[in-house]
């Protein structure tokens, strides 16, 4: 019998561990520098994966007292790592995230300088928000969310000569320390008033009722993990750090590092303050979910280059996560983390196909490039699933989980007969209709239309860039059309373990803990609905793949026979405006812009909300703080 | 045994009826019938009843030519891809009790494929390097756009009446509570929203005054420029049978009451009411209004047609 309970914490130390090692054994050899990266990577991800049986199987809560300092008296002292189903999904991500990213890197990285140091910095990254999400002591998540604020923004700067670079560094480490503070004086003030650190005591002491010390702590940190999650208005310096960072940081930032403030949001309304059922927070995660879904799609739709329209679409889909776990109902949480879920397989595929094409032809600017389609098929069959995927076609993983998003809004409404859920579920389903348009300029600017002369070479990436692209496509369909897998094995597991409080403390403190502190919440035994019958989704999408292959075959045959050049010269300046999906500067023709029409009947809203978007630090930090004062203001009035 | 009949029962329905064979004839039906009365309408006498198959077929026949710049494989599965998934919307429209497919998610799973064909559009055209493509597609995409607003709304207007407190997005469940209450048109909350709805299918389908992705007098067919022969033909098909899907949608979610208890005559009251919306809804606004610009028609719908549609759900809400 192995003893599991050793697992999280040799995973997160041997990330730290290996951290340092790289550097050291690593800095001159590359093979070396790979070697440590890759193992430490796998060994992370094999030491959670190892836990999925006990932990979503067995139904076990791993608990976990560093050092063996177990509480004394019901006091917790030392730290502690208590892992339930809850904590392992997120887990899971990181993980995944984190192998696959490493894998990509050895070739994405390989023309760039002081690979030491960037390996260094990306598993410090990677052993933090794994220690974030697995930690259960309040103070030792601060020191994680430090770790991976700093390691961010240096990684976000390792190419400080690109352009953009350093400003976005510059961004993300105001506004990321802004939110660190905010969430360190928070936990400060819960110690002040509980007497302790660990999260199980925490919500075991705060179950007597909420003292107003206490509902400005909860502000706080509601607004420290706001921020560390992107929602509006914290989202600001999101875009330009995923644009700036290389693109295998990308998609460590928008697969995990966003994904570590929704779990501290979740932890904190539903575990540690209980909040979940009161009205008022159920309002305002909605609301401020719903304000971000739609102002991500919005500037998404204005955007030129790969990344940034990556980086605002990652912002958008967060905002679809924090409306669905505001619900507050089992099945809106379990669809929230369904969608956290989606949103780090598909958009860290996106950002991978982001990464082949600044890797492939040098540049990211959707007016510069396409036609790549023909040069690069591979990349584009996998860009084409994310993109399906994340704008919701069926049967991709999108559709799923938002199909479960708007079940969970409109139910909500109908249950409480509160019009503005639904509000909530029409403003989603608009707002993936933007996500699809927006995805289809990519699609148009990038692999299709004409190839400029200067991209004829370009080549398709190495095999090893393209593993992980695979893995991710196979991952966004099988989450898909094996939904009824992933919500037995592994939403209604980590639905259940966020509700269930009592396990919880009691796991940590002593059975009999909770009990003795007046909560009584226990599992609620719920089972998601059955939506989606898998079999019929797999017979259709045969059905569709085997006559797209019928037409394909046929027209090979032809080849030769059909071909015709057309009139329309790409290199003649005269139809330079109609292949970028944008409008360029001299054109006359207002059609040419792809979303024309409806830039033109919002064209103030988007003259604002552009304007808002000043990208000077100074805004960014104001709306912070504007944000996290009427937060609080809200929280006193609202909250009791 | 029960696994073959099972095979060749579902095989029946994806292919015969309601599947394949039943949406081409009845969509390429409801064209013919459209230009017929266009025609008399603007005193002219007009092609026969089945125009539509005799274009059909002489499409299929011709030469199909890929442009050099087109992405071959993207430019030919375009249009397939949109009638594979144009033929599987019909099987989740029940006719009147009778649905071959049913889930508890059939009016999200719509939504969302009625997208796929307007995307296979985009798609095919965006693959096929043209210019004139590239602007019929930016105008398609701002018409989906358009659209979509409104037909959620009604969509969720009318999961609202039919759920009442519960949840309730089944379009069979629809069909069944109509039959024991009577049809939703009957009900006077319902009716801006089956007008919204109305003003939604020309624009779904694109005939004028809302056609500016084709626009053939200005853009030359915008998306479709560069197709020929059969990807072309199944296009033209596409069309003709989401005429056939919208107004059956519009049939389910308002006329749903109707069950005369024999499939083969529900098919025919089915065909026989989509006559009479495509000619209410379609070929009487294009003979009477011009092409609208495309700014106007993004206007257009998110201001009247959204507003109908929400007139009916806050109505419904309030328990009218």
């Amino acid at each position: 019998m192995i003893n599991f309970t050793h697992f999280p914490v040799i995973a997160v130390m041997g990330l730290f561990l290996c951290a340092f090692l790289v550097e050291i054994f690593g800095a001159k050899n590359k093979y070396i520098r790979n070697t440590i990266a890759l193992v430490a990577a796998f060994g992370a991800f094999a030491l959670i994966a190892a836990l999925i049986k006990p932990v979503f199987v067995d139904g076990n809560v791993i608990s976990y007292w560093m050092g063996n300092w177990t509480p004394v008296g019901g006091y917790a002292i030392g730290i502690g790592y208590e892992i339930d189903a809850l904590n392992l999904f997120f887990a899971l991500l990181v993980v995944t995230t984190v192998l696959l990213s490493g894998i990509y890197s050895v070739k994405y990285m390989e023309r760039d300088h002081h690979l030491g140091h960037y390996y260094t910095l990306y598993l410090m990254l990677s052993g933090s928000v794994l220690g974030l999400v697995l930690t259960g002591d309040i103070f030792n998540m601060f020191v994680m969310i430090e770790i991976m604020t700093f390691a961010s923004v240096a990684l976000t700067a390792f190419r400080n000569n690109k352009l953009g670079a350093l400003e976005g560094a510059f961004k993300y480490l105001i506004i990321g320390s802004v939110g660190s503070s905010l969430t360190l004086s928070g936990i400060a003030l819960l110690y002040a008033q509980c007497h302790t650190l660990n999260m199980s005591q925490l919500s075991a002491a705060l179950a007597t009722g909420l003292s107003p010390t206490t509902i400005l702590a909860f502000a706080l940190m509601f607004a420290g993990f706001g921020v560390k999650s992107y929602i509006v208005p914290f989202h600001a310096p999101a875009a330009d750090a995923y644009m700036a960072a290389p693109t295998s940081v990308s998609m460590l930032f928008s697969g995990m590092v966003n994904k570590a403030g929704v779990y501290g949001m979740i932890r904190l309304t539903y575990v540690i303050f209980r909040a979940m059922d009161l009205s008022s927070v159920q309002l305002l995660l909605v609301t401020l979910g719903t304000v971000t879904m739609f102002i991500g799609v919005t500037m998404a739709l204005a955007q030129h280059n790969f990344k940034r329209l990556l980086a605002f679409h990652s912002i958008s889909q967060i905002g679809y996560v924090i409306t669905a776990i505001g619900l507050g109902t089992a099945l809106g949480l379990s669809s929230g983390i369904f969608h956290a879920m989606n949103h780090t397989l598909f958009k860290g595929l996106l950002f991978l196909t982001a990464g082949a094409v600044l890797y492939a032809t040098g540049t990211c600017d959707l007016d510069r490039l396409g036609g790549l389609s023909k040069r690069m098929p591979k990349t584009t069959i996998c860009f084409l699933i994310g993109a399906f995927s994340i704008s919701g076609l069926p049967p991709f993983n999108g559709f799923a989980s938002k199909w479960m998003i708007y079940q969970s809004t409109f139910a909500k409404a109908t249950e409480t007969g509160n019009f503005g859920y639904a509000f909530a579920t029409i403003v989603a389903l608009v707002v993936s209709v933007m996500t699809l348009a927006s995805f289809i300029k990519v699609t148009q600017a990038v692999f299709f239309g004409q190839l400029p002369e200067n991209l004829k070479e370009v080549r398709e990436v190495p095999l090893l860039m393209r593993i992980p692209m695979w893995i991710m496509s196979a991952l966004c369909i099988l989450s898909g059309v094996f939904y009824n897998f992933v919500a037995k094995y592994l939403l209604t597991p980590a639905t259940n373990a966020a509700f269930n409080v009592t396990n919880y403390i009691d796991k940590m403190m002593g059975e009999g803990y909770a009990a003795a502190n007046g909560i009584t919440e226990t599992a609620i035994g719920f089972s998601p609905l059955d939506l989606w019958n898998p079999v019929l989704w797999l017979i259709l999408f045969a059905i569709v793949l085997i006559s797209v292959c019928i037409v394909i075959l046929t027209g090979e045959k032809e080849r030769g026979r059909t071909l015709v050049k057309t009139d329309a010269d790409p290199e003649d300046g005269k139809y330079a405006t109609f292949f970028g999906g944008e409008a360029s500067t001299h054109s006359h023709v207002g059609g040419s812009d792809l979303f024309w029409g409806f830039k033109h009947d919002f064209k103030g809203y988007f003259k604002f909300i552009q304007g808002m978007h000043s990208g000077v630090v100074n805004d960014y930090a104001l709306w912070v703080v504007v944000a996290t004062a009427l937060i609080t203001v809200f929280m006193f009035i609202f909250v009791r | 045994m029960e696994i073959i009949t099972t095979i060749f029962t579902n095989a029946f329905y994806v292919l015969v009826f309601p599947g394949l064979l039943f949406v081409a004839i009845v969509g390429l039906l409801l064209a013919g019938i459209d230009r017929k009365v266009l025609a008399r309408m603007q005193k002219r006498v007009g092609p026969p009843l089945i125009q539509p198959f005799y274009d059909f077929f002489k499409l299929m026949g011709k030469e199909t030519i890929i442009p050099h710049a087109a992405n071959r494989r993207v430019f030919l599965a375009a249009p397939v891809v949109g009638f594979v998934s144009l033929v599987v919307m019909m099987l989740f429209i029940p006719i009147f009790g009778f649905s071959p497919l049913s889930t508890n998610a059939d009016l999200i799973i719509l939504l969302y494929l009625l997208t796929i064909p307007a995307v296979a559009l985009i798609v095919g055209g965006s693959a096929s390097g043209s210019p004139y493509a590239g602007i019929g597609i930016s105008r398609e995409m701002v018409t989906m756009m358009a659209y979509e607003l409104p037909l959620v709304i009604v969509l969720l207007t009318v999961a609202r009446k039919v759920g009442g407190s519960t949840l309730c997005f089944s379009l069979s469940e629809i069909s069944l509570f109509q039959q024991a209450e009577g049809s939703l048109i009957t009900n006077w909350s319902l009716i801006p929203a089956a007008i919204a709805m109305l003003l939604v299918i020309p624009a779904e389908v694109g005939t004028q005054p809302f056609d500016v992705a084709e626009a053939e007098t200005e853009i030359c067919e915008g998306p479709l420029v560069e197709y020929s022969g059969a990807p072309l033909a199944i296009f033209k098909l596409n069309t003709a049978i989401k005429m056939f899907i919208m107004t059956a949608l519009f049939t389910v979610l308002f006329f749903g009451g109707i069950d005369t208890g024999f499939i083969a005559l529900n098919a025919l009251v089915l065909v026989a009411i989509c006559a009479v919306l495509t000619v209410i809804c379609m070929t009487l606004i294009h003979a009477i209004c011009a092409r609208l610009k495309i700014e106007h028609l993004f206007k257009f719908y998110w201001t009247v047609v959204t507003v109908l549609a929400a007139i009916s759900l806050i109505l419904v809400w309030l328990g009218l």
